[in-house]
């Protein structure tokens, strides 16, 4: 019912994203937003493979809090870092903003703080609705975010929420960061809510006055020595100091993010997307289901979805 | 002799009549030496003081040969790049006797140094200089988006005026409070009395933290504040909020600042009427809104404006001809003195009414002045972006009403059929259009200019310019001296931008509903659900506004409509490039774009814009929106545009209806 791609075309299409051209990737992108992408979805990332892009050494970065915290605005900031001092490397950036409970239109605001250059092919900004999703992700992000490491270094994953759900960000990252406002007044929140233990660093922003960061500094690691009794040995993320206003910790940030490395085992994120895939189609019932995928990693997502779809199906009948 | 309470008596006890306000127009357009000669005539017809316009890039601090200056040279005001054009401007007009405001907000030091450039070069006394520097940076974050640098900066440039202006040109009023545009921009009369009087208050702190003054010299400093304010159609309210103002404002300098003067606690204000509520249906009708709307500030002797200029009854159209601004000048003159408006003394003294509303206006205005006092003041509301939220919020519940037919605009939602207004009917279509070719002058004053100036005194008075925004020291000296090397307007704000940074505010759409329920609205709905059935996505709409126009009024409306109706939205504000829109149109993969414009360049825009979506080889229908007047229809559809709404279309489901056919189009007949 949708308009798909002729063969010929999706290959011309990738091949122009690849090159940076933003109109193609756009429209592959709008594609793998669709409810019923499925079908798209396994010959888009089948001629991917083909064509030698698998996204393996790209990494993806989630960028959550509160709204307020400041998270476009840093983005922003790196993203100007980034083009100005990283010359032979690529970025994307995904915004998810809430949608309207109801017209489930939505407002997608995070453009506004983004000053972006024209033309400039190794940078492209995607705004997403959440879609009244729980979780900050839209159920289609995962897929564009594949699309993303194809042909960018960086991926970077904004979500706006700060709760159990929202942190979802961190399944598909593999650095994942919490944005958090001086003297916030929620880091015991956090710590309660057991939030504190899934990010890998966190991030102070709106560090534009010295005492106050240096305060909040300290309130923030000492309430993350507590981790310690919970993962015994582990170490203690860091924290970034940050400052749009005075450009303090941008660059110590980027550096940290330059030097991270993509997830060894991308099949084990799989499993968890695709855990997530069947608890939202098939609840519980389906995910007793899930012992099945087991150690065989050789499989795409597509496969996976597939093979559950018509492993569930058949027991319903 | 036993006095009567409807005489008017002057101190020595003789019966009196008032002098009549200062009757100006908004004025300037094309060029520097059309302006002139419209100044001169217009002073000739009556009128007892200027108003200057000035275009946007001026507004902006771009010099007219910028890239992002093209399209707007001339059109909403006059352009002027070097003092050359403050000479041209000001040719045969008797400065030092002239009372002159100036609606400059961000670049309003640049253009007073060149005023004090252009005075010491003809030898006048420099002290002896009057007028006005409009100066609020606060409501162009708010309403009009002519700022350049961040809050802290802007402040920190206004203080500099209100030092040097004390000691140097004491009569001179370095900013003036201006709620005009809140008003324009949606604000109910509590919102415009708190906004403002909050906005008095910030700059005066930052006056009083700057600590260059005695107690003395402060009280002449609160002596200088003047306001602009709007009126509205609900003449009586409005007349009830100048009242409020003036209670207010003597509490505050009284009590808050410690001013003994009873003279400098006065609240002095000028008005211009409102234009939001002119419509482009029946324009004839709008004759009589600026009447009326005049009555709400000179009824009262109490609370009487000092200045007054009247909008056109054609503005909603377009840009006005000398004739219609000629028109609203008379009827200043019919007002003051033909009828017997002036003889008596307050009229509303004592009225139960009009004090029970004065007392209700004042208590809800405090509520709401400790609430953003509370957040850390003006400033700080700003920042947070609460002020500009609580604009677009009741800018959406205004439009709301007006769609439910429960406000009712005559002419417009109500007796809509009537006969065509034969004042249209001139062959030049009842509105006025700047000559494209007029550019040309500014451009080859300004290319003269830079050929002849000595290159090096340039790059002096630059260098001590941006020594002087690095050390915190007064940057008007510095300014005037730029002036005078010819330094250029750009040029001048380009330095101070390399300092301070430039801005970016909230857009203050983001978390707002519109309270609309209605057959249409679902109607819509429904078409927006049959486009995401066919295509598997909502349709996502990218609002624009290009160039330099800051009126974002209309812009913010339709990025709340089109999320009301179930579109997905991507609003990034103000001023933006064509190519900006685009990209964002291309990598969103958008349906639609949507463009606002106000300031007249629509056809250049257009082009523009068609031209960067043929760079990407983008096929994403346009549609543009603004103060467009039909015979430029033609035109933008050639270019490309599929739809064209004016202040006509004030019904924002119709809007949106129109919209999502035009996107639905795109759907294959095969779904």
């Amino acid at each position: 019912m949708t308009v798909r791609f002729a063969e010929k075309e999706l290959k011309e299409l990738i091949q122009e994203a690849s090159q940076g051209e933003k109109y193609p990737l756009a429209k592959l992108i709008s594609e793998l937003e669709k409810p019923d992408s499925f079908e798209f979805r396994k010959v888009l990332f089948k001629e991917l493979e083909n064509s030698g892009f698998n996204g393996d050494k790209s990494v993806t970065i989630g960028f959550t809090g509160t709204p307020g915290a400041g998270k476009s605005s840093l983005l922003g900031e790196i993203s100007t870092n980034f083009l100005q001092n990283v010359p032979d490397k690529k970025m994307a950036v995904v915004a998810i903003d809430p949608s309207s409970h109801i017209s489930g239109g939505s407002l997608l605001g995070d453009r506004t703080r983004l000053s972006l250059p024209v033309r400039e092919k190794r940078i492209f900004f995607r705004s997403q609705p959440s879609q009244l999703e729980l979780g900050g992700l839209n159920p289609y992000t995962y897929h564009v975010i594949r699309l993303l490491r194809c042909f960018f270094d960086f991926i970077f994953v904004e979500t706006v929420g700060i709760g159990q759900n929202e942190i979802e960000v961190s399944k598909l990252a593999d650095l994942s960061f919490l944005v958090m406002v001086p003297l916030g007044g929620d880091q015991i929140q956090f710590m309660k809510s057991g939030i504190m233990e899934v990010p890998d660093a966190f991030i102070l922003n709106k560090c534009d006055e010295e005492n106050l960061a240096r305060a909040s500094y300290h309130t923030l690691s000492t309430t993350l020595e507590f981790l310690r009794d919970i993962v015994p040995g582990g170490s203690i993320p860091p924290i970034f100091l940050t400052s749009v206003k005075t450009k303090k910790g941008i660059q110590e940030l980027l550096d940290f993010v330059l030097k991270s490395k993509p997830h060894p085992k991308r099949s084990s994120e799989t499993k968890v997307q695709i855990e997530k895939w069947i608890k939202t189609e098939y609840g519980n019932f389906g995910l007793s289901f899930s012992e099945k995928l087991g150690n065989n990693t050789q499989k795409n997502y597509e496969e996976w979805e597939n093979f559950f779809n018509s492993e569930i199906r058949s027991k319903l009948k | 002799m036993e006095k009567k309470d409807h005489i008017l008596y002057d101190k020595t006890g003789n019966p009196s009549k008032e002098p009549a306000w200062i009757f100006r127009t908004y004025a300037g357009h094309t060029n520097a030496k059309e302006s002139n000669e419209l100044f001169r005539k217009n002073l000739a017809k009556g009128q007892t003081g200027l108003s200057i316009a000035f275009d946007l890039p001026t507004q902006c601090g771009y010099s007219s040969d910028h890239a992002i200056a093209k399209p707007e040279i001339g059109k909403v005001g006059v352009p002027i790049n070097t003092l050359e054009d403050f000479r041209i401007l000001f040719d045969q007009i008797p400065i030092e006797e002239m009372n002159t405001s100036m609606t400059i907000n961000g670049t309003s030091m640049w253009l007073l140094s060149l005023y004090v450039a252009l005075a010491e070069e003809r030898g006048e006394d420099v002290s002896k200089l009057q007028g006005t520097t409009q100066n609020d940076i606060i409501k162009e974050y708010l309403a009009r988006g002519t700022y350049i640098f961040p809050p802290e900066h802007s402040i920190r440039i206004i203080v500099d005026m209100y030092e040097y202006c004390l000691k140097r040109i004491p009569k001179w009023n370095p900013s003036n409070i201006c709620s005009y545009h809140l008003q324009e921009a949606g604000a109910t009369p509590v919102q415009e009395l708190a906004f403002a009087l909050a906005t008095g208050m910030a700059i005066l702190d930052a006056v009083k933290e700057r600590n260059c003054f005695t107690h003395e010299e402060f009280e002449q400093c609160v002596g200088r504040i003047s306001f602009f304010v709007n009126a509205g159609i609900r003449f009586i309210e409005e007349m009830c909020k100048m009242r409020a103002f003036s209670d207010m404002w003597e509490e505050i300098t009284k009590g808050i600042y410690q001013v003994k003067s009873e003279k400098f606690r006065r609240f002095r204000y000028g008005v211009q009427v409102n234009s939001l509520g002119l419509t482009e249906e029946q324009p004839e009708n709008n004759a009589w809104r600026i009447l009326i709307e005049a009555l709400g500030v000179t009824l009262s002797r109490d609370a009487r404006c000092r200045a007054l200029q009247l909008p056109a009854w054609n503005e909603a159209l377009s840009l006005p001809r000398p004739w219609d601004q000629q028109w609203s000048l008379r009827l200043q003159q019919v007002l003051a003195y033909e009828t017997d408006l002036l003889e008596y003394p307050d009229l509303f003294e004592g009225s139960r009414v009009v004090e029970s509303k004065v007392k209700d206006l004042v208590e809800n205005a405090n509520k709401e002045i400790q609430k953003i006092k509370e957040m850390g003041g003006a400033i700080k509301a700003i920042e947070n972006g609460y002020m500009k939220a609580q604009l677009v919020k009741s800018q959406a519940e205004r439009l709301a009403k007006i769609n439910n037919d429960e406000l009712i605009i005559v002419g417009k939602n109500k007796w809509k059929d009537g006969i065509p207004s034969p004042l249209t009917n001139d062959p030049d279509g009842g509105i006025f259009k700047v000559d494209p070719k007029s550019a040309e002058q500014t451009l080859k004053v300004l290319s003269d200019v830079k050929a002849r100036r000595d290159a090096k005194k340039v790059a002096e008075t630059l260098a001590r310019l941006e020594d002087d925004a690095k050390n915190g020291k007064n940057l008007m000296f510095a300014s005037v001296e730029c002036a005078k090397a010819l330094v250029t307007t750009g040029e001048w704000a380009d330095t101070l931008r390399k300092i301070f940074g430039e801005y970016r505010p909230s857009t203050g759409v983001e978390g707002q509903k519109l309270n609309l329920e209605s057959d249409k609205v679902s109607n819509v709905r429904t078409k927006v659900e049959k486009f995401q059935k066919a295509t598997g996505a909502r349709p996502k709409i990218v609002v624009g506004k290009p160039g330099l126009d800051g009126h974002s009024n209309g812009a913010e409306m339709i990025a709340v409509s089109a999320k009301h109706a179930g579109f997905d939205v991507i609003y990034s504000g103000i001023r933006l490039t064509p190519e900006e829109i685009v990209q964002s149109a291309v990598e969103e993969n958008a349906n639609v774009i949507g463009v606002s414009i106000l300031s007249g360049s629509h056809v250049e825009l257009a082009e523009q814009i068609f031209a960067e979506l043929k760079h990407y080889k983008a096929d994403i229908p346009v549609v543009f929106g603004g103060i467009i007047p039909q015979p430029d229809f033609e035109k933008l559809h050639s270019i490309g545009v599929k739809a064209i709404f004016t202040p006509k279309d004030y019904d924002l489901m119709d809007v949106m209806d129109r919209i999502i056919d035009i996107v639905s189009e795109k759907i294959p007949a095969s779904v």
